[in-house]
């Protein structure tokens, strides 16, 4: 009975639901968990955990998770890396035709915004698929500071303090809730970029289905502001970086107990 | 030698230039100011308003004569006189009659005054078929916007309407230049000027056409705000009778109009002919003609 | 033979465009206003063809002022300069390109004099003062000589005055007096100049 409205994305079902844009948000369910933490001063961390894992994969040389849109502007992926990349082709490409006009990069908002009335349209007009991918946006702009949005295939997109997408991602963000709670006794503005990264690492290693946590299973990287010249700036942490992220703060250790 | 007297000298003077040379001579020798309304005597600023070449007569022929030059940049309504100008008791409206195709007088019947409703009144000039069309078009988008706003629409809104118009079809031709007359609660007594390039004015006091300088002449200096309606009537219809003497392209008859809060009422039709020598008569005026 | 001069100062633009406005041998209008006030801290003034001139100054108003609604936050002046020559740039290439020339006058986020000259072939240059036409022949000598980078209020609108009475002397038409606008970071204001 039910197929019948689940074989268009324009049909709502008589209970007022979309089917095609639900098994979409399943689709990023099962998903390698990918999360990120907002130090309203300092920036943003955001981590994921790959979840195709072979010892034959040439690993180092292609990320699937996290992806630069612009000198402002990371993303990390949960959902179809076919599909995400599409839509961050289009967002790279927006972002270079708003600086050619304008002469400045696009406020974060701009970018979320924009990218989601695209993802918006593919649950409206017929014939197509909605975009099997959630994002979690890592921005800074002049107008206003470090900010982090999640969106979802329906178009939808909010901002967070600390959010995660993908597997488990009702546990980690339990956890997030917790961690930060515990972490600052002040306010969640006072949270350091150090404090973001340790606290982003323990919780997903506590949440992971892998026993132990390691560098080729992670991708890690970090929007904040250069010291000296106050623009902000992008980092993308290597594998050795990663690992040493980890032995600093006992985290690889876990396969030893 | 200067430029100007190397110009000069190797370009063609017609007998008209060679006077207006000799004249402004004449006049700067005197020590005078050669201009109407300068108050200040400075011997170095000649303030009279010409275009800034030395011959502005044949500047202004290979400029505006389309007939020799089609690509001319800029085209004079040709073969008309009208003017529209507020004043205390409302809006004076005043056209000649006459149409024109080269030398050839077409028409000297010409209703140049386009009722596009009973409160709005548009002017014609430049293409003939071009104002009729567009100015009757814009009488129906009027009252449309009546019936859907249950209000009459603003002479700035119609106008604007108009000059949206004009301008999507810019540089295909049309040539239009009109003044959108009529008076609204809001607005009272208003005048837009509207042409085919575009543009689209306010204002007080407007003269279109190849005989607006010689109407410009009549009605600058004899108008005032207070002036009564039946001394308006008479300037308007005195305007373009001047403007009718002196301009080949304008003549026949003159279409007079009026606008109030109550709409525009038709004051008479009055054939050049008859009223020049009738206007002589009463004024003394017209001293070159022997009568 | 329009007048459309610019002079930034440290924290305020001066705008003077004449009010002539000119059809064929006849002035039409001497109280003409060829400035458009686009938000609360920016102002362009515009010549060149009749008809482009409104029509292209009112599009990018309707464009700023939609995006100021949308993004919730005025458009700031480098942006609208960085736009205006964008959409030239465009028009130049289409088949009836806009004929304009324009300045864009403002004050900046950081409360800045901004003044930038942009053409219709889609040339922009900012600087401290500007004008086009035949304006430019006549005042920016004077302009040159007379211009500080951190000159006052007062002293930018005597600078203008010269300027105005240079051009009284020597422009062949009468102009008609000048509109003179001030943008600072209180808005934009029209004074008696």
């Amino acid at each position: 009975m039910s197929r019948r409205y689940d074989s268009r994305t324009t049909i709502f079902s008589p209970e007022g639901r979309l089917y095609q844009v639900e098994y979409a948000l399943e689709a990023i369910a099962h998903a390698g968990t990918t999360l990120a933490i907002l130090s309203p001063k300092e920036g943003i961390v955001l981590l994921a955990e790959r979840k195709i894992i072979s010892k034959l994969l040439e690993s180092s040389s292609n990320s699937e998770k996290i992806y630069k849109i612009n000198d402002q502007t990371i993303v990390s992926v949960a959902g179809l890396t076919a599909d995400a990349e599409i839509l961050i082709d289009r967002m790279r490409n927006d972002c270079q035709q708003y600086l050619k006009i304008y002469n400045k990069l696009p406020n974060t908002m701009q970018v979320v915004n924009k990218v989601c009335d695209f993802k918006q349209g593919y649950t409206q007009f017929g014939g197509l698929r909605p975009f099997g991918v959630s994002f979690l946006f890592a921005g800074y702009d002049s107008l206003n500071g470090f900010q982090l949005y999640s969106s979802n295939p329906s178009g939808n997109y909010s901002g967070w303090l600390a959010t995660s997408i993908g597997e488990n991602s009702s546990s980690v963000q339990t956890l997030l809730k917790q961690e930060l709670n515990a972490n600052s006794t002040e306010s969640h503005n006072d949270i350091t970029l150090d404090d973001a990264l340790k606290i982003a690492l323990k919780v997903l290693s506590k949440t992971s289905d892998n026993t132990h946590l390691s560098a080729d299973k992670l991708e890690l990287a970090s929007l904040s502001l250069q010291s000296n010249t106050n623009k902000p700036t992008i980092k993308l942490y290597t594998p050795k970086e990663i690992d040493n992220l980890l032995n600093l703060h006992d985290l690889s250790k876990k396969e030893e107990e | 030698m200067s430029v100007n007297d190397i110009i000069s000298k190797y370009s063609y003077k017609s007998n008209l230039d060679k006077e207006l040379l000799d004249y402004n001579k004449e006049i700067s020798f005197n020590g005078l100011p050669n201009t109407i309304n300068n108050n200040s005597i400075n011997s170095l600023s000649p303030n009279i308003s010409i275009p800034p070449i030395s011959q502005p007569t044949d500047f202004l022929r290979a400029h505006t004569d389309d007939e020799t030059n089609p690509d001319c940049s800029i085209k004079i309504a040709h073969g008309t006189t009208t003017l529209a100008f507020r004043f205390q008791g409302g809006i004076i409206v005043a056209v000649d009659s006459r149409a024109t195709a080269g030398n050839w007088i077409a028409s000297q019947t010409v209703k140049k005054v386009i009722e596009i409703n009973p409160m709005l009144l548009g002017t014609m000039a430049g293409g003939a078929a071009d104002c009729q069309y567009w100015e009757t078009w814009l009488g129906t988008q009027c009252r449309l916007h009546e019936l859907r706003n249950k209000q009459r629409i603003t002479v700035a809104a119609a106008s604007k309407i108009l000059s949206n118009l004009v301008y999507q079809y810019k540089g295909m031709g049309l040539s239009m230049g009109t003044m959108v007359c009529g008076c609204t609660p809001k607005e009272g007594p208003t005048i837009y000027y509207v042409d085919s390039d575009g543009t689209r004015l306010k204002g007080d006091l407007f003269c279109v056409g190849s005989g607006q300088t010689f109407a410009y002449g009549v009605l600058d200096s004899n108008y005032k705000w207070d002036l009564s309606v039946e001394d308006a009537l008479y300037l308007g219809k005195r305007s373009i009778l001047a403007a009718a003497h002196r301009d080949a392209y304008s003549g026949g008859s003159i279409n007079l109009f009026h606008i109030t809060e109550e709409g525009w009422t038709f004051h008479g039709n009055y054939d050049v002919g008859p009223l020049f020598w009738e206007i002589k008569e009463k004024e003394g005026s017209f001293n070159n003609v022997k009568g | 033979m329009d007048i459309v001069l610019g002079i930034r100062l440290k924290d305020a633009t001066l705008i003077a465009t004449s009010k002539a406005f000119t059809r064929g041998i006849s002035i039409l209008k001497d109280s003409d206003d060829k400035t458009l006030n686009l938000n609360k801290k920016n102002v362009i003034a515009i010549t060149g063809e009749s008809g482009d001139t409104i029509n292209f100054a009112e599009y990018i108003k309707g464009n700023v002022q939609l995006k100021g609604l949308r993004e919730g936050h005025e458009m700031e002046s480098d942006e609208i300069a960085s736009f205006v020559r964008h959409e030239l740039a465009r028009s130049l290439r289409s088949r009836s390109p806009y004929q304009v020339n324009l300045l864009v006058a403002g004050v900046n986020d950081k409360e800045e004099g901004f003044l930038s000259m942009i053409d219709y072939i889609g040339t922009r240059c900012d600087l401290p003062y500007a004008a086009h036409g035949y304006a430019a022949f006549y005042t920016m000598s004077l302009l040159d000589h007379h211009y500080r980078e951190d000159i006052s209020l007062d002293d930018g609108l005597k600078l203008l005055k010269l300027c105005e009475e240079e051009l009284n002397k020597r422009m062949p038409m009468d102009f008609k007096g000048l509109n003179v606008k001030i943008v600072d970071k209180e808005g934009i204001k029209v004074i008696d100049f």
